[in-house]
């Protein structure tokens, strides 16, 4: 996908580094990619999560190395495989919880036992 | 006291690495990487290594134990390892002032620092390629850049060292113990042969090459081994080689002489450097079946730092200039015009012996089979009818579309249809 740019308003009498770019296309890679070489697409499995507006077959930007925060929608790796949920830190303690009522929410004795692979930042969902 | 360092980063049982970053299972398991055609051990996680296997172990005699011992094998996935030695390079990028890819998982960096200082450092930079790659590294510092692959064997080895070690950070006497019990051929550029002219010579161990005389050395040895001695020194005096060759890998980059500035330009300098890789590779009688061409601009400059990287597999093992050529190609798109580009290179993978594959590969072309037929026709006249065939039929292995890679994991980071999948459920 390409789209044109237009180029933001300058204050006269400062050259803008951006002007030398002006005819350039946004670049996707460059506003959606933050960390490139620490970055990773994986492709979502199952409903567990449409309440985060995260859906079956959906695409999850992931960076990895970032530290997790509270609310953050991490890929935790339970039993060996890779999961998506929202990382919840309290005052009562650690919690891996789906968005979905139908799932329920994991509780995680202590946050050094649990390996979060990496921080999904985005989620691409197709609409049609 | 501040001086210029060199740091050899290199990752850690590299492709045993790269398929635990994607695979929580094997996680802590012994894993073997087997080389093209599922044949032979080319890569071992630490706790493959532990079980006696080594580099070349076949995979047929390891195959009937390997469920006992709780072994798990993958193919060799290189285009997997190709993106993630990519990966790697940048992040080093963005911790030096000047990197050299020196293979597909080792790296020179260069800092100016204190010895306490470039520790620090170091512990920073390994920390970092952990957490945000999953691949384990050591690094080595010294003056130069044999003392940095000297010290990054010695973090390898000493536990305590926690993957790091900075030579002229250790005490004198124990840098002297070292060397002393340091055999010859463990020096980087110095191979079994010259380590037996040594010998020869009564030099068997580090320490007595480095307090030889450089011009004796010289003379007997050539200029390559002198400069090995200074560098044990602590001169530094080895530039790297353009054409690097490795048991599984094969590398040709080098530095322009002035920066290369147009996609023009760029497609000669691939070119170039391709048919420089082929060369080498016929050389050693291989072909080549992964191909990873990269360009750089140079870490000085104000402008950002751009390191265009790709890499491809071939629709079969190939040690053809023109079908590497044009392969190399395949970075010219991610060229950016104006952009100061002072480095390329191509890096070959995946290598196997050559004439072990078909060379008449018709069907990926189905336009040249209307032209074979004659031709066919005269080869079997001219030499008899066994000599050349179609298909299967002209074939002394199974060709590449039947080769096994039976246990190879999806191409993650390189192929859409074969990204990571995570689980909502």
């Amino acid at each position: 996908m390409q789209l044109p740019a237009t180029p933001e308003a300058v204050p006269a009498g400062f050259p803008s580094p951006a002007l030398d770019f002006v005819h350039e296309s946004i670049n996707l890679q460059e506003h959606l990619i933050h960390d490139p070489p620490a970055t990773f697409i994986a492709r979502v499995s199952g409903d567990s999560m449409t309440g985060a507006g995260i859906s079956n077959g959906d695409h999850l930007l992931i960076r990895k190395g970032t530290r997790p925060r509270d609310g953050d929608v991490v890929v935790a790796v339970l039993d060996g495989q890779f999961t998506v949920k929202r990382l919840r830190l309290t005052s009562s303690g650690v919690l891996l919880e789906a968005a979905n009522p139908d799932y329920p929410d994991i509780p995680v004795p202590e946050l050094s036992e649990l390996t979060i692979w990496g921080v999904a930042y985005m989620c691409l969902h197709s609409l049609r | 006291m501040t001086q210029h360092l060199v740091a050899l980063v290199d990752v850690n049982s590299f492709y045993a690495s790269c398929e635990r970053a994607f695979d929580p299972t094997l996680a802590g398991k012994p894993v073997v990487v087997l080389s093209n055609n599922d044949g032979c051990a080319v890569a071992m996680s630490p706790e493959a290594k532990q079980l006696g296997i080594t580099v070349g172990a076949p995979w047929f005699k390891l195959a009937p134990a390997a469920g006992q011992m709780g072994l798990l094998a993958r193919s060799s996935n290189y285009e997997l390892y190709g993106d993630m030695s990519h990966r790697f390079l940048q992040i080093i990028g963005e911790h030096s002032a000047q990197v050299e890819k020196y293979s597909i998982d080792e790296a020179f960096a260069s800092i100016s620092s204190s010895p306490g200082q470039a520790s620090t450092w170091a512990q920073g930079l390994r920390q970092e390629i952990a957490e945000r790659l999953g691949l384990p590294v050591g690094i080595g510092l010294g003056q130069t850049k044999t003392l940095a692959k000297l010290a990054n064997l010695a973090a390898k080895k000493l536990a305590e060292m926690n993957g790091v070690c900075v030579w002229e950070g250790l005490a004198g006497d124990y840098r002297e113990q070292v060397l002393a019990r340091l055999p010859v051929q463990q020096i980087w550029g110095i191979g079994s042969r010259t380590a037996n002219k040594l010998a020869a010579m009564g030099i068997d161990t580090a320490g007595q090459l480095r307090d030889a005389d450089p011009p004796m050395i010289r003379r007997r040895l050539g200029v390559p081994v002198m400069r090995s001695l200074l560098e044990l020194r602590g001169q530094s005096c080895i530039e790297l080689e353009d054409a690097r060759e490795f048991h599984d890998s094969l590398v040709f980059s080098r530095s322009f002489s002035s920066p290369v500035t147009t996609c023009e330009v760029m497609e000669q300098v691939l070119t170039s450097y391709a048919q420089r890789a082929c060369t080498r590779l016929n050389t050693r009688a291989s072909e080549a079946r992964t191909l990873t061409a990269w360009a750089m601009t140079s870490w000085h400059s104000s402008k950002a730092f751009e390191s265009p990287s790709v890499t491809l597999s071939l629709p079969a093992p190939s040690n053809d200039p023109v079908v590497l050529s044009r392969a190399a190609k395949a970075l010219l798109p991610k060229i950016t015009a104006g952009t100061r580009y002072t480095k390329a290179g191509i890096t070959l993978t995946d290598l196997s012996p050559a004439g072990v594959q078909p060379t008449l590969d018709v069907l990926s072309d189905p336009q040249q089979e209307h032209s074979l037929g004659p031709l066919l026709h005269q080869v079997r006249n001219k030499v008899g009818t066994d000599s050349i065939g179609l298909g299967r039929g002209g074939l002394r292995m199974p060709a590449e579309w039947e080769m096994r890679r039976e246990m190879m994991s999806p191409r993650y980071t390189t192929r859409w249809e074969e990204m990571l999948t995570v689980h909502a459920t």
